[in-house]
């Protein structure tokens, strides 16, 4: 009996000669499906239809961290709310921050929004600053660049293969790029109101103006009075859209508020798998789409 | 010389071009850092529109005039004062962590002292710390803790809770916890809440209720199972969580282990009898926890097991025994959306003691053979229906008491319920207002069942940088 315990055990941990990585969004496990395709094992830890804010600290996820060699996460405090006791109880020393099994992929974007004090009378404000930067597509080529680089790291003998996908998927990028450009400044100048941050930085490079947000605060749900005087503003300036992100889909005060203003609520992947975003390609097309109409 | 003239004249023509473009440089800059402060102009005008009840920060200047002259002097001392070693980018993370309530019972407090559950529990004296919360009727300070962690080094990790009481303070937990142990292992040294099933581990701020189940209660004591001691777990390599830990631990809980030995006497002979320590360490556990997701939904389900001395005393009479308490733990949570979610946890626990009594009787010392096979249950339903809100049922019961004295079995009650429902409002993760009732049908004085009910109105309030909470 325990013989076959060994053994079982000895199988599952030689079996997994890939590079094995967990990562905590699912963009972020796309790109490295781009990247290294059928030679690295891949787990992702936040489902498209969580809040990305408060992801599960399932238990399952701490087995998975054990043996990974790679934990890339989006960085910038998103993951306060559940990274640290999953690491914490992985006991796996190579994943740790500070090791170079950790990639904090924040490091490598310039942050907007960053606040020159913080408080928690402010809501749920980010040190570093907004941390939803991977949703400017300018910004996707520099995070897998950094990507493939850990990887050569951890893994050299595969290195050439993950340059070469790695060009491959630049290329495709630089070209859809192109069209994502065209298409998102045909909106400029459109005005939203925004259930939260999320899209700041996509709207911020294509002159998109968010005129407000549902949330008083981030992290605080919208109240009566904030929602009264947004109204105001919004109609004042015009907003043609409510932006809400897809795991928040069917959030009633959304609707409420865009019936008010008899606007429409445009619901938008915020990550790769949901609402047709298969990739993190179509991630991008599917929110141009929704916007354009 | 006309040559050198026009040589002269080209470069100071070229020195005037490169002042011109050096001139266009700091335009430029000056341009930008104009630019800049705008941004940041407006980024502040901004803010105050959001809070126009942000208050001015600046001092008022007092006004006593050596009182300004000391503030100024201090002022210009700071400026110069250079720190060459500072230290506090070194800064632990530091939390505080406030818990109120308002109680109401239908007890009076001088009552619910006494009350005791027969042969289970009974009132200890109180220290500082957590003990036991909303003791009283009316406000209750519960406690105000003060938590601590930081990587030490590369190598070990430190966490300290520090609960305070309004008298005084203890240090709940001190511990380190290895960062880079090879082969899915880690190791914990100092003073700990083991890990011995599901609720032992939490803090009461991460309880879903205002107090602690029944079982928790009588087998491991109002503080929990909080030893000084030495653990270990190992992770196993598999694609499910499978934890497996031992822990060495002094045995000083209040309830169910103890090493130190005593001595009682005879109220009228004044004869004394000795019972020496037992050996330390004394308490000896271990656990295999594991977890499953089955699409939205997660269940995880623990066993554990705990053997250990206990020595007790009580006026003129004493207990030696030997202690095994088992633990059976299962919480299953099904995550209907980003927000809402629903939880079932219950836990079973059965204590095995066996030892001898010592008391005096009529002017002699009576031993007497005692066997106390105990056991209960908590199951509690938890739900989350909306960010802000959250309700919850709990049934806790006591179904076992059977207690042997010299081969007799004592009349004992074995029928000790209590239930609760609870609804908390927490605006954000750092505050929470819980309003909870229920009643209590565990509680005996003099043979006869009190039961106590009660309404508790609890806030809880965290500031500073406080870790998240395990699953």
């Amino acid at each position: 009996m325990l013989r076959v315990f060994a053994l079982l055990l000895l199988s599952l941990s030689f079996s997994l000669a890939q590079l094995r990585v967990v990562t905590t969004y699912p963009w972020i496990g796309d790109i490295f499906r781009e990247v290294g395709r059928d030679r690295i094992t891949l787990h992702v830890i936040a489902k498209p239809t969580e809040d990305f804010h408060f992801v599960v600290p399932r238990p399952t996820h701490i087995a998975k961290l054990r043996s990974a060699d790679l934990l890339v996460i989006n960085g910038a405090s998103l993951e306060i709310g559940f990274l640290p006791p999953l690491l914490q109880q992985s006991n796996n020393p190579k994943v740790q921050p500070g090791r170079q099994g950790f990639l904090d992929l924040s490091q490598f974007v310039e942050l907007i929004e960053k606040p020159e004090r913080v408080s928690r009378e402010m809501g749920d404000v980010h040190p570093e600053g907004n941390p939803h930067y991977f949703l400017d597509p300018h910004n996707i080529p520099s995070l897998a660049s950094a990507i493939v680089e850990r990887m050569c790291l951890l893994d050299s003998p595969n290195c050439t293969y993950y340059r070469s996908n790695f060009e491959d998927f630049q290329r495709r990028w630089k070209a859809r790029l192109k069209e994502w450009d065209a298409g998102f400044l045909q909106l400029k100048g459109l005005k939203v109101v925004q259930y939260h941050k999320t899209y700041d930085y996509l709207f911020r490079r294509y002159g998109i103006e968010t005129v407000g947000t549902l949330e008083p605060l981030p992290g605080i749900p919208p109240t009566p009075k904030h929602l009264e005087r947004l109204k105001k503003e919004a109609e004042n300036k015009g907003v043609k859209f409510i932006v809400l992100e897809a795991f928040r889909k069917g959030d009633r005060n959304s609707q409420n508020f865009a019936n008010q203003l008899g606007i429409k609520v445009v619901v938008l992947p915020q990550d790769v798998g949901i609402e047709n975003a298969r990739d993190i390609f179509s991630l991008f097309d599917e929110i141009l789409r929704r916007l354009s109409v | 010389m006309r040559n050198t003239l026009l040589i002269l004249g080209i470069f100071s023509l070229s020195f005037a071009q490169e002042n011109l473009q050096e001139l266009r440089r700091q335009l430029e800059e000056q341009r930008r850092l104009i630019r800049e402060l705008e941004k940041k102009i407006e980024t502040l005008e901004k803010s105050q529109q959001a809070k126009p009840e942000v208050k001015e920060t600046t001092r008022p200047s007092p006004a006593d005039r050596s009182l300004q002259l000391r503030s100024k002097f201090e002022d210009r001392l700071k400026a110069y004062q250079v720190s060459p070693f500072k230290q506090t980018a070194f800064l632990p993370d530091i939390s505080f962590i406030l818990d109120f309530s308002a109680v109401g019972r239908n007890r009076k407090d001088e009552e619910y002292k006494e009350l005791k559950i027969p042969r289970l529990w009974h009132r200890h004296d109180d220290e500082h710390g957590h003990g036991l919360l909303n003791e009283r009727r009316g406000f209750n300070l519960n406690y105000g803790e003060l938590y601590l962690y930081a990587p030490v080094d590369p190598y070990f990790d430190l966490y300290a809770t520090i609960p305070f009481s309004e008298d005084g303070a203890k240090v709940e937990e001190a511990y380190a916890v290895t960062r880079g142990l090879p082969g899915g292992f880690q190791l914990k040294v100092g003073k700990f809440r083991s890990s011995f099933g599901r609720l032992n581990a939490q803090h009461p701020h991460a309880w879903d209720f205002a107090h602690q189940p029944l079982p928790n209660k009588v087998f491991l004591g109002d503080d929990g199972l909080v030893e000084k001691g030495i653990g270990i777990n190992w992770l196993a390599p598999t694609p499910f969580y499978l934890l497996l830990g031992a822990e060495v631990l002094q045995g000083e809980n209040e309830q169910s282990f103890g090493y130190k030995g005593f001595e009682i006497e005879d109220p009228n002979t004044h004869n004394t009898f000795k019972v020496e320590d037992k050996p330390v360490p004394n308490l000896y556990l271990g656990y295999v926890k594991t977890s499953f997701d089955l699409g939205n939904l997660s269940l995880l389900a623990g066993l554990s097991y705990a053997q250990g001395k206990h020595r007790h005393a009580h006026d003129d009479h004493g207990l030696d025994a030997k202690t095994k308490l088992y633990g059976l733990d299962l919480t299953a949570r099904y995550q209907i959306d980003s927000v809402r979610y629903i939880a079932l946890q219950g836990e079973y626990m059965f204590r095995d003691q066996d030892g001898t009594e010592y008391e005096f009787e009529n002017g002699g010392l009576e031993q007497k053979g005692v066997n106390k096979k105990q056991s209960g249950f908590y199951a509690q339903l938890v739900g989350r229906f909306h960010k802000q809100w959250r309700a919850g049922l709990r049934y806790e019961l006591i179904n076992k008491n059977d207690v042997k004295v010299g081969g007799n079995k004592v009349s004992t009650p074995d029928n000790l319920p209590a239930y609760y429902a609870m609804i908390e409002y927490s605006p954000t993760e750092f505050s929470r207002i819980r309003l909870q009732v229920g009643e209590n049908r565990a509680f005996y004085e003099n043979g006869k069942r009190k039961p106590v009910k009660e309404v508790i109105l609890q806030f809880n309030f965290a500031i500073g940088a406080h870790g998240a909470h395990p699953f």
